[in-house]
């Protein structure tokens, strides 16, 4: 039964007293078939050789895949489908070229975003611009170049109309508005708010211009739903609005944007079950929104008219297990109330995610020892610095590699540089060539942002003689 | 895994494995009364073998109820971990069948199931899709489907409901639970708080509110047939409440209003494997469902003492009987819950703690 | 230092105490003054063997530096802090 005495793997010494509650050696095991020599198809060792540790890791076929399926699942049940590829969520280039490729259109939320989808070759018409910056100059343009917008609130809508109206033109935009489905909670900071008439008066602005005109309903109720029924209610509530602006106002709405929010099979922090069980299928999804949208637009169809198109601003379901993060131990320890640590070379600066997550992290070699409750840090001085709080792993020594995953979602766009230097990723092609798509950062890139005031530029404190009193460094520093 | 399928057909002879063997005193699992049920059925002459998450549950080393005892990962590590146990602990014990008795634990089962069949390991379970519509939190829709009174309740993530909750009609007190298990009355928002912090802390979002019925509590345990037919229904007046709301006495009763309410259930959703159905008749003279739970309730041992032992019933379905001509369940018989001390000896302990098991040849070598 | 590592070792080898803990080859460990059980690792269960036999803290270290191919340095400074932790908790 207790086959430790075999295992010849050093560990100090180390005597563990029992507690009451839940003691259960078999409690929180990992799987034993756990260990991963290969990711995507490529030897891990030789991507850590290659690429250094940590390395984020991206699978192109599983990306093709994820964002093939997601459209397939729609399209078999509505007919119009789009999918704008959400940036924040990884605008990595080669991540949204190959999206884009695909098909997908560009959601995007900022000056930043709308540029980058543009240098990367996406035109103006095929960019959804959401969120509630998008300053003066950043509208001018998406304007001129025919981009979907979305407003989010009044002030903005002033801006949109007084642009219009300089370029002369007829700008159809969508707006985006919140309401309660019943099973999520209301993200009522961000768009017009429907209960409250909040929306209603923004039509009403609306119809006012004669230069803007209302033709879309956008709607994110939040991220990493759950529900699939939120998502029945969410479309049932939009097309009911629809059809209210049809009626009273005669304003034809042709686009609905329900937003992302689809989880991916991460395991949420307090969801008791993991992903496998508690994560609904991408079907089930797909059943709530259609079924809810064909429903309710069935008196479109029966009085022969055109059915709005559907837009999906998916994220985390199609980016998150396209990508893994390889990291090393650096060191090991005994914490004083009994349980292991292992410090790592990447934290929560590049995982940010672990704030939320209980991220998978397997083992690269043949476990030995006896599995054991282990905390996993990062390599920050912040306590906060944290991937697993609490983990069964075998006894880990320095320079082992784990990988980490799924990460592909918000960490390549919320990762902190903080202390360390962002490491490289790269992109397994479908031919499992590797190649990188971001570069890690080195100190030339760290210090190209930065610039020194005339009064600061000597270089170093051997630079006698250059500072402005004629002292030298070491005088001048002694004297303050 | 290479073991050939050891097919048994007799069910007197199976090695049954149990789950749930807790019994702490203030809310004790259903496993101990369900090993019970098999053990006290004259025919029976198999092993039970108790699967426990703690050291300290005391079906694992209670000879009188189990033969043997493992410990198994927690439903949150997964299906593949579970499988992986299970597979050991087969290896020792040959199970011929298990009875899943957790609700946290079921949808794992459900994952497994097919692989377990084709080690000959049975199980009568529902399927997912049946199991999911029972949920807590999709009980109200489907009671709303099938014409079935249940008190409105729905699910929060946000403890700041409950400030705001008054406004939209949910008056204190109210009923908080878990996803999973447990539950309590609040009867103001700081209660309700320190409720939902338990509940989040154990069993994870989302956290339910369902409004509160006054009346009297009455179960009903039975088998669905997973074509729509329920058998043995036995039912159970609460008669003593402990302060968690848990029944430590109670008595067999025949109400053909509750049975014909869950008979609509198990139809509605073609229920496959026990159940236990939770209502409430109100002072206002209707019945509400309160729960429809995934296994046999902690009080099942009064199906054996009222004749209809569903256990023993489970297993005989398992083994392809269909006809199981099950007699009446006897009304007026009564339980009373008490607690007793059951003695580990330090190697039993030492077992538990260091393998995480104690076969069941022990206790039979022990026997003989 | 070492000096003070075998007073404690002394300590707690008063009255028996070490000798008297019932220690399984599994790791469990049971100490019958105060109830309370314990779980060893492998050095764990090592290097306690080797003190309830008798053995000093310098040759207990020798050992288990040879045992597992650690430096004498690794192996005896884990097996102090080992000792501290074993004073704690008799
Ligand atoms: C407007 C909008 N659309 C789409 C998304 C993508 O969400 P997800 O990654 O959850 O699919 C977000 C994320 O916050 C969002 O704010």
């Amino acid at each position: 039964m207790n086959n430790n005495h075999k295992v010849s793997v050093w560990e100090p010494p180390f005597i563990q007293p029992h507690r009451v509650g839940a003691i259960n050696k078999f409690g929180n095991r990992g799987a034993k078939e756990n260990v991963m020599r290969e990711i995507f198809g490529v030897s891990i060792d030789d991507l850590v050789d290659q690429f250094g540790s940590p390395v984020f890791v991206t699978s192109e076929h599983q990306l093709r895949m994820n964002v093939r399926k997601i459209r397939r699942v729609f399209e078999r049940r509505y007919n119009q489908v789009i999918h704008g590829w959400s940036y924040k969520t990884n605008y990595t280039g080669a991540i949204c070229r190959i999206l884009h490729q695909e098909g997908s259109w560009a959601e995007v939320v900022s000056a930043f975003e709308y540029e980058k989808a543009r240098s990367l070759g996406v035109p103006g018409n095929r960019i959804i611009f959401n969120g509630p910056h998008k300053s003066k100059a950043i509208l001018e343009r998406a304007i001129a170049e025919g981009a979907y917008l979305q407003a989010d609130h009044m002030d903005e809508l002033k801006m949109i109309e007084q642009i219009a109206s300089e370029q002369d033109r007829i700008v159809k935009i969508g707006i985006r508005i919140n309401f309660d489905t019943g099973f999520t909670e209301p993200w009522s900071r961000f768009g017009f708010n429907l209960e409250s008439g909040q929306a209603n008066e923004a039509v009403k602005r609306i119809s006012m211009s004669p230069h803007v005109r209302l033709t879309g309903l956008h709607s994110h109720i939040g991220t990493f739903i759950m529900e699939p029924r939120a998502y029945g209610e969410q479309v049932k509530t939009m097309c009911r609005f629809m059809r209210d602006l049809d009626d009273i106002d005669h304003i034809n709405i042709d686009t609905l944007d329900i937003g992302g929010g689809f989880p991916s099979k991460n395991a949420l922090q307090r969801v008791y079950l993991p992903p496998d069980q508690a994560v609904p299928d991408i079907n089930e999804y797909a059943d709530a929104v259609c079924d809810a949208l064909v429903e309710e637009t069935r008196y479109l169809e029966q009085s022969g008219r055109a059915l709005p198109r559907l837009i999906i601003e998916s994220g985390r379901a199609i980016v998150d297990d396209a990508q893994v993060l390889i990291t090393s131990v650096v060191g090991t320890k005994r914490l004083p109330d009994g349980r292991r640590a292992a410090i790592l070379d990447a934290g929560t600066n590049l995982l940010f995610t672990s704030y939320w997550y209980n991220h998978q992290v397997q083992m690269t070699r043949e476990p030995g020892g006896v599995y054991e409750d282990t905390v996993l840090y990062g390599p920050l001085c912040m306590n906060i610095d944290v991937v697993r709080q609490s983990i069964q792993m075998p006894p880990l020594v320095y320079g082992d590699r784990l990988v980490v995953s799924p990460v592909g979602a918000y960490n390549n766009t919320q990762w902190l540089q903080f202390i360390e230097y962002r490491p490289n990723v790269v992109l397994v092609h479908e031919d499992t060539n590797v190649s990188v798509i971001r570069r890690a950062e080195n100190l030339a890139v760290m210090n190209a942002q930065d610039e020194m005031p005339a009064h600061l530029s000597y270089r170093t404190m051997a630079d006698e003689g250059s500072l402005p009193s004629g002292k030298t460094t070491r005088e001048h520093l002694i004297r303050r | 895994m290479g073991m050939e399928p050891r097919i048994v057909q007799d069910w007197r002879r199976w090695n049954v494995a149990v789950t749930g063997v807790n019994a702490h005193v203030e809310s004790p699992g259903p496993g101990c009364a369900v090993a019970r049920c098999l053990r006290e059925c004259a025919d029976f002459k198999g092993t039970v073998i108790g699967l426990g998450y703690d050291v300290l549950d005391a079906g694992l080393y209670a000879r009188d109820y189990c033969h043997g005892g493992y410990l198994v990962p927690y439903p949150s590590a997964g299906k593949e971990v579970l499988l992986e146990r299970i597979l050991q602990i087969h290896e020792i014990e040959r199970l011929d069948a298990i009875i899943p008795c957790l609700d946290a634990e079921i949808q794992n089962f459900i994952a497994i199931k097919g692989e377990l069949a084709r080690l000959g390991i049975r199980m009568l379970l529902p399927n997912r899709m049946q199991f999911l519509l029972r949920a807590k939190d999709h009980l109200g829709a489907f009671c709303q489907s099938v014409d079935v009174l249940a008190p409105e309740s729905r699910t929060i993530t946000n403890p700041a409901f409950f400030e705001t909750c008054e406004a939209e009609g949910w008056e204190y007190p109210f009923v908080v639970k878990g996803i999973f298990y447990d539950a309590g009355i609040a009867h103001t928002a700081a209660e309700a708080r320190l409720i939902f912090n338990r509940l989040v802390n154990t069993w994870g979002y989302p956290v339910l509110v369902q409004k509160l019925i006054r009346g009297d509590e009455f179960n009903l345990s039975a088998i669905g047939d997973g074509k729509g037919g329920l058998h043995g229904a036995v039912m159970m007046r609460k008669r003593g409440l402990t302060e968690k709301g848990k029944a430590w006495a109670g008595v067999t009763v025949v109400d053909k209003d509750i049975l014909e309410m869950a008979s609509k259930l198990v139809k509605g959703l073609s229920w496959c494997g026990p159940l236990e159905v939770e209502v409430m008749k109100g002072h206002d003279g209707k019945i509400y469902l309160i729960e429809i739970n995934p296994r046999f309730p902690a009080w099942i041992y009064l199906s054996h003492a009222a004749g209809r032992n569903l256990p023993v019933a489970l297993i005989r379905t398992l083994a392809g009987e269909t006809d199981l001509q099950l007699p009446e369940a006897r009304s007026g018989t009564f339980f009373i819950r008490y607690a007793q001390e059951i003695i580990v000896e330090l190697p039993q302990f030492e077992s538990m703690m260091i393998d995480g098991g104690i076969p069941s040849v022990e206790t039979l070598l022990n026997a003989s | 230092m070492i000096e003070k590592m075998d007073t404690l070792l002394q300590r707690i080898c008063v009255d028996g105490r070490l000798a008297k803990l019932a220690v399984s080859e599994t790791g469990f460990i049971f100490d019958p003054q105060t109830g309370q059980s314990f779980t060893l690792n492998q050095t764990g269960l090592l290097a306690l063997d080797l003190l309830k036999r008798g053995n000093s803290l310098e040759m207990t270290a020798q050992y288990m530096s040879d045992e597992y191919e650690v430096t004498m340095d690794v192996a005896s400074s884990s097996l102090e802090a080992f000792l501290y932790q074993l004073g704690r908790y008799l």
